[in-house]
């Protein structure tokens, strides 16, 4: 197992830097110039082509990426070309709304979103089955941003509960930062939950029917038992496989999110860093969510031995 | 009532209570102003950009020798007050006693030196007034003198202007960093000061009463100019990225200030009775067209010319502010009307009958023979991508064979000043607007140079331009300067450098229990909350 856990560790390596000369390449011929964009529109051309030169924005691309590569290598992200801090400084001060709206997202989804699956496996055809599929074809289709203003509406502006936009860190208190992340929450769990819930019962349909469960059925196990204990656990992997691969459509989602809910995380951090062209801040965060996919699909991988003791790695 | 259902109602209540108690107590919300600013204060240092949103933060954190009052005239500020000598060509300033950088040390003129040279470097009207400039000097702490090698009469206007980018004064350890690099070291000597440490790049910055600050004895507040009284212990700028949630931060409280709401959204805050909409701004901000003199048709002033009387302002403010005719104006021409060089001279050719026909025969027989029009906007921009539209479909109604361009702005600022052929990646015509602040006079109005590629995007080369600009410094006085305004006008119709689309009013936001805000742009100082 350990030797399996360094060997995933160390191909990493090699996706990281691939995608690090992708993402370096990509921002080098992509249109833009954050000179410009600096200068502001009062700015003559000659005002912007000083600001480039003095960003080091004319060196070669190879020297440009060396460089850049270098740093990184030395766990040094760069500096942000308009603010003038470190990358590092930026995405620390963003993680914790990003990771706790996330995280909060994630177990919101899977407590609603595993029995909603096994309900409707379990009620398969019933009136049941089909409310909940078509609340699961509501939660793909409906895009981030309505749920987020729709939420909003109700819950801030006319019921008062919870506050329009804004986080507030876990260091002011709990309810406060619960306060801040319970729309955004509700909002990026839409697409989530529906996602886990067709997942779920799919699979749960398929468990339900093996010889196992029927043996197990008519030896007077209970209905509870056979649905939690004996086929959602055989149905996990699966599950547990979408629950991985579906942070990335968190990541996606949390930039919307985070932009209606005015939550300073890592997805405003990219827009605003894209809209500029501040390329160090782009290379840094992209970076960093490659690198957070790899590793939840590593914990993912590893979670399989605990569900399927057959499997060994 | 059993134990455990009294235990669970607590909790409950208790979760609730929790739930709706806000945030802040209402005793330090009443000095703390929450403010949604126009966009991310990304940068600091008011001299290496000319964002409005790094200037509006510039004038809470420093301080400027010259301010500018409500008629747009310059007024002592830092400075106690200044004398010339006879032929004008010395201006000796003595700066007020007791001012202070939020460091702790003295404002010395030396710092105010320092500053002026920075600045001079990077501001078109700033380096009119350094080329002036024999001699800028420090002879004691209190005192600077410029030996000038004419005239400037502008002297004050220049040092207390208020578009981008403003003179403002830093100390000289800072002020000596080169132009071209920013100074991110926030030390000023402004009514506020900037609090480094909360600074969230994107989310949030804030600001601490300067408890040091001098005020101007005497006066009123008025723009720049007269005391500045801060009146909250802390000014906290919130981005709000989305204009939906920044009108419910607004609706529900969460914020007091809303620097520029759009235009849709107008009639929802309105009906808010703890809210007020209102324009502050009289200068509003300017739209134009800029053609590139450097390839064809617009290298051709006849192509120019014929296109004029084309312009319908009130199609373009419609699209840009709406139909609400209190927010925009029409019938405007190379200079702000607010500006004292506004003038009527040769608009006749703007406010004429837009006959589409004439225009169309007019263009064909500049010598036009269809060839492409690379009209290049920035669509993530309302205004700007608002503008653009109507002028597309302007052009094309009078037989322009138009390359629609739409790409986001920080694409358009990056080919805009590329100087390739069209059909390379160069463009032909882009559309933009300015505040009202930054077209009123020919020192600040970077359109309105003739400079050829040295100048602004579109380097129109008109030497008679450049002639009547140096003109408009040399004129004594105020009645000389818009004589000559009047001519630089009609130079402009001939040469057309630009279109003038018209001008539109951003309206602002704010509580009701707000009172004291100034005219002009959002200023932080004499605003305070009712009792």
């Amino acid at each position: 197992m350990l030797a399996y856990i360094v060997r995933r560790v160390l191909a990493t390596i090699p996706v990281m830097a691939v995608v690090a000369m992708f993402v370096f390449s990509l921002l080098y011929i992509a249109p833009g110039d954050p000179a410009a964009i600096i200068a502001g529109d009062q700015a003559t051309p000659a005002d912007i082509v000083r600001i480039h030169a003095q960003l080091g924005l004319d060196r070669p691309f190879l020297v440009r990426f060396a460089d850049w590569f270098w740093h990184v290598l030395n766990g040094d992200l760069g500096t942000s070309i308009f603010t003038n801090l470190p990358v590092t400084h930026l995405i620390a001060q963003r993680v914790e709304p990003t990771v706790s709206l996330m995280l909060l997202t994630m177990v919101l989804s899977i407590v609603i979103a595993v029995p909603m699956g096994v309900l409707a496996a379990w009620k398969q055809g019933s009136w049941i089955d089909r409310l909940i599929m078509v609340n699961a074809v509501i939660g793909f289709s409906v895009p981030v941003f309505v749920i987020g203003y729709v939420l909003a509406y109700i819950f801030a502006l006319q019921l008062d509960w919870l506050p329009v936009q804004g986080f507030t860190s876990i260091s002011h208190g709990f309810w406060p930062f619960l306060k801040s992340l319970i729309l955004p929450a509700v909002t990026l769990g839409g697409i989530y939950i529906a996602l886990i819930a067709r997942i779920t019962r799919a699979t749960m349909l398929e468990v339900l029917s093996q010889d196992y469960v029927r043996t197990a059925k008519s030896k007077g196990v209970g209905q509870y038992a056979v649905l939690f204990l004996h086929a959602l656990k055989n149905a996990a992997v699966p599950i547990v496989t979408v629950i991985g691969l579906g942070v990335a459509l968190l990541i996606g989602g949390a930039v919307v999110t985070e932009t209606v809910f005015a939550i300073p995380g890592l997805g405003r951090l990219t827009v605003d860093a894209i809209l500029r062209r501040d390329y160090p801040v782009i290379q840094g965060v992209v970076l960093l969510f490659s690198f957070a996919y790899v590793l939840v699909n590593l914990l993912v991988d590893l979670s399989y031995t605990f569900f399927d003791p057959r499997i060994r790695y | 009532m059993k134990r455990r259902t009294f235990v669970q109602g607590a909790a409950a209540s208790a979760g609730i209570a929790a739930l709706a108690t806000p945030h802040i107590a209402s005793g330090e919300a009443a000095r703390v102003l929450k403010f949604i600013p126009q966009s991310d204060l990304a940068t600091l240092d008011p001299i290496w950009t000319t964002a409005y949103v790094t200037r509006n933060h510039a004038f809470l954190v420093f301080d400027t020798l010259y301010g500018q009052d409500d008629s747009y005239a310059a007024q002592p500020q830092m400075v106690e007050g200044a004398t010339t000598d006879a032929d004008g060509k010395q201006w000796t300033l003595k700066l007020r006693d007791g001012l202070k950088f939020h460091d702790g040390t003295p404002v010395l003129a030396r710092d105010c030196v320092a500053s002026i040279q920075r600045w001079g470097k990077r501001d078109a009207f700033g380096g009119a007034l350094m080329a002036a400039t024999d001699e800028l000097s420090a002879p004691d702490d209190r005192t600077l003198v410029f030996r000038l090698k004419k005239p400037f009469p502008l002297l004050p206007d220049a040092l207390g202007k208020t578009g981008s980018n403003i003179c403002a004064i830093i100390p000289e350890r800072l002020a000596k960093t080169d132009p071209f690099t920013q100074v991110t070291e926030m030390v000023g000597s402004g009514p506020y000061r900037f609090l480094a440490d909360e600074r969230v790049p994107g989310s949030r910055v804030a600001y601490a009463r300067f408890a040091d600050y001098r005020p101007r004895d005497g006066g009123t507040a008025s723009f720049t100019a007269g005391p500045k009284i801060a009146n909250f212990d802390r000014v906290e700028w919130n981005v709000i990225p989305d204009s939906a949630t920044a009108a419910g931060a607004m609706q529900s409280g969460e914020m007091d200030w809303w620097e520029n709401p759009p235009g849709d959204l107008l009639p929802l805050l309105r009906r808010d009775g703890k809210l007020k909409v209102a324009v502050q701004d009289p200068t509003g901000f300017l739209g134009y067209m800029r053609p590139n003199f450097l390839y064809p048709p617009f290298d051709n002033p006849a192509f120019r010319r014929a296109l004029l009387p084309a312009i319908n302002q009130a199609d373009f403010m419609t699209a840009a502010a709406g139909s609400d005719p209190k927010l925009s104006h029409t019938g405007i021409g190379a200079f702000c009307p607010s500006s004292p060089m506004a003038t009527d001279a040769g608009m006749a050719v703007l406010n004429g009958p837009h006959d589409l026909e004439k225009v169309r025969a007019d263009v064909r027989a500049s010598g036009y023979k269809g060839e492409p029009v690379v009209l290049l906007t920035g669509t993530d921009f309302p205004i700007i991508n608002a503008i653009a539209n109507v002028g597309a479909d302007l052009l094309k109604r009078v037989g322009v064979n138009v390359d629609y361009q739409g790409v986001d702005w920080g694409t358009v600022v990056q080919r805009r000043a590329k100087k390739d052929p069209p059909d390379k990646g160069g463009w032909n015509v882009f559309f933009t607007y300015w505040s009202g602040l930054d077209n009123f006079n020919p020192a600040v109005d970077l359109a309105l140079r003739g400079n050829g590629g040295g100048g602004w995007f579109g380097w129109p080369d008109m030497p008679k331009l450049e002639q009547l600009r140096t003109a408009w410094f040399d004129a004594p006085d105020a009645q000389a300067q818009k004589r000559v305004c009047a001519q630089i006008q009609q130079d402009v119709f001939d040469e057309v450098p630009f279109y003038p689309l018209g001008q539109l009013y951003q309206p602002t936001a704010y509580k009701t229990e707000l009172e004291g805000i100034l005219n002009g742009f959002v200023l932080f100082w004499n605003v305070r909350r009712s009792a």
